[in-house]
């Protein structure tokens, strides 16, 4: 009989490891077309960070994504990274592009007072212009001052900065200290369908909740999730490295490695739950790992509801699940004591 | 070595390689068309689907003399420098893929899929690409992607499931 059950998985999961150092660094030139470069050594891995640092500095910046030229990950000629590792690169990389971009835009800014007849301070960079706060009809394109800039106060607007999270050694005696600077927060609930007499279990429906704080860009953060989803899913049913007592490993090929395909993936609902944080890029924490880190847990949850046994090993696969079952019913099987 | 004679991408190619090459190796070696990926070379992963006569087939499953004679599509042959194909547009909207290994071969199976003019479900488009696989997006924009573009092309409908929490 196919049983139906619903779980719930919760985690928290640490942005911005301090218990070492974990810097990044990075440069931001605006050039005399009003457009910018930005150099990082981070690494895009295909989770779209590189958009999101562009994004980054195009609003500090006040200028359009498109007009960052991001030039990454090559370490003759980008500035220093810890890499794309420990879902740190919103993070802590993004906060030291947007220190970059700030001290650039700082160099923008005192080029163009004396121009508007104000302070800099009195200035904000928006929509591509450089323009006095409250009175944005007074105002100058970012092309302009960037060439006024460059070519007769002799001063490119260029800034480097780096950003490593403020560390809080451990306390040997109490163990307590900040090992993380910041913390994200998630929960996803499962909904499954488990086959009594063969132990299979079928994901059909799985929702996520997640806080990253601002979400920077939600379409990337919702593939991440999604995609994290997958791997819980795999990680829960199906992926398992098999090794022979010489270490060798059984199943190094996808034939017997097996992986969600399409048709292991259920409907998913994807809740993104802004907060502001304020020590991250324009409040962002990050997405990355804990999106797979619920899943599983929830998964088993849905089982228990189900069917009533608790898999402590992963892979839930059939045979597991079929045993456990087969367990439990001996195990309530009653006896009744034969008549005396 | 063997004499090969066949089009790839519009263009007839006359290609002399050891017999056992196949259409994959084929392509990235000596053709330099490197859009279609390796990703196992036995059948598994999907990463090297091109279109043989409109028909997706695994380019690591099959030698390159079997297609001698016939017409091979593979990613680069979908689009012009001026304008993507309508999957890779729907794919670009929806942000479908991630690292994009699995890209070329998930675009030209989509592309066989709706070719056959069919009229599709969800679970049929699931399905038909539960040949390739991806480690980075859960498919879940991959599968609104393909719906996206077979919509745009066929003009026909696919029911969007509703969210169950708001
Ligand atoms: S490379 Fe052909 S299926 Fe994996
Ligand atoms: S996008 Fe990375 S494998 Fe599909």
């Amino acid at each position: 009989m196919i049983r139906r059950g619903k779980g719930v998985g919760c985690m928290w999961y640490p942005i911005g490891f301090t218990v070492a150092a974990n810097p990044s660094a990075a440069t931001v030139k605006v050039n005399e077309d009003g457009t910018a470069t930005l150099l990082t050594g981070t690494v895009e891995t295909g989770q779209g960070s590189l958009t999101v640092l562009a994004q980054i500095a195009a609003e500090e910046l006040g200028v359009s994504t498109d007009d960052i030229h991001v030039v990454s990950a090559d370490t003759d000629t980008t500035p220093m990274d810890t890499g794309a590792i420990a879902s740190r690169t919103t993070y802590v990389t993004g906060n030291a592009i947007k220190l970059a971009a700030e001290n650039a835009k700082k160099i923008l800014f005192e080029v163009a007072a004396p121009l508007l007849d104000v302070q800099p301070n009195q200035l904000e960079a928006v929509d591509r212009k450089i323009q006095v706060q409250y009175f944005p009809q007074r105002c100058l394109p970012i092309a302009d001052v960037a060439l006024q800039a460059q070519f007769v106060m002799g001063r490119p607007p260029i800034g480097s900065a780096s950003y490593n999270p403020p560390t809080v050694g451990m306390d040997p005696e109490t163990g307590q200290g900040k090992p993380f600077s910041t913390y994200v927060y998630a929960t996803q609930c499962a909904e499954v369908e488990v086959d009594d007499e063969t132990g299979e279990v079928d994901v059909i429906y799985m929702s996520a909740a997640h806080d990253c704080g601002t979400a920077i860009n939600p379409m990337l953060v919702e593939g991440q999730i999604e995609g994290g989803i997958s791997m819980g899913i795999g990680f829960a049913l199906q992926e398992e490295m098999l090794f022979d007592d010489k270490g060798r490993q059984l199943n190094p090929n996808l034939t017997n490695y097996i992986m969600p395909t399409s048709l292991d993936m259920p409907e998913i609902d994807v809740d993104i739950v802004e907060n502001f944080d304020p020590t991250g890029p324009f409040g962002a924490k990050g997405v990355g790992e804990p999106t797979a880190v619920p899943t599983a847990a929830a998964i088993c949850n849905a089982i228990f509801d189900a069917v009533g046994v608790r898999i402590t090993s992963l892979p839930a696969t059939a045979e597991k699940v079929l045993r456990a079952i087969k367990e439990k019913n001996n195990s309530e099987q009653k006896f009744i004591p034969a008549a005396e | 070595m063997t004499d090969i004679a066949l089009i790839v991408n519009g263009e007839n190619k006359t290609v002399s390689v050891p017999p056992e090459t196949t259409l994959l190796k084929m392509l990235r070696e000596n053709l330099n068309y490197t859009g279609s990926k390796l990703g196992c070379d036995v059948g598994d992963c999907g990463a090297c689907t091109v279109l043989v006569d409109g028909l997706a087939v695994n380019a690591c499953l099959i030698l390159a003399a079997q297609a001698e004679g016939k017409e091979v599509l593979t990613i680069e042959g979908l689009s012009t420098l001026e304008k993507y194909h309508p999957i890779q547009k729907a794919f670009e909207d929806v942000a479908a893929l991630q690292c994009g290994f699995c890209g070329p071969g998930m675009i030209m199976a989509t592309k066989a899929l709706i070719d056959q003019d069919q009229d599709l479900t969800k679970q049929e488009i699931k399905d038909a690409l539960s040949g390739n696989l991806c480690r980075c997006t859960g498919y879940t924009k991959i599968i609104e992607g393909v719906v996206d573009a077979y919509q745009e092309i066929t003009g026909k409908k696919i029911p969007a499931t509703k969210p169950r929490v708001a």
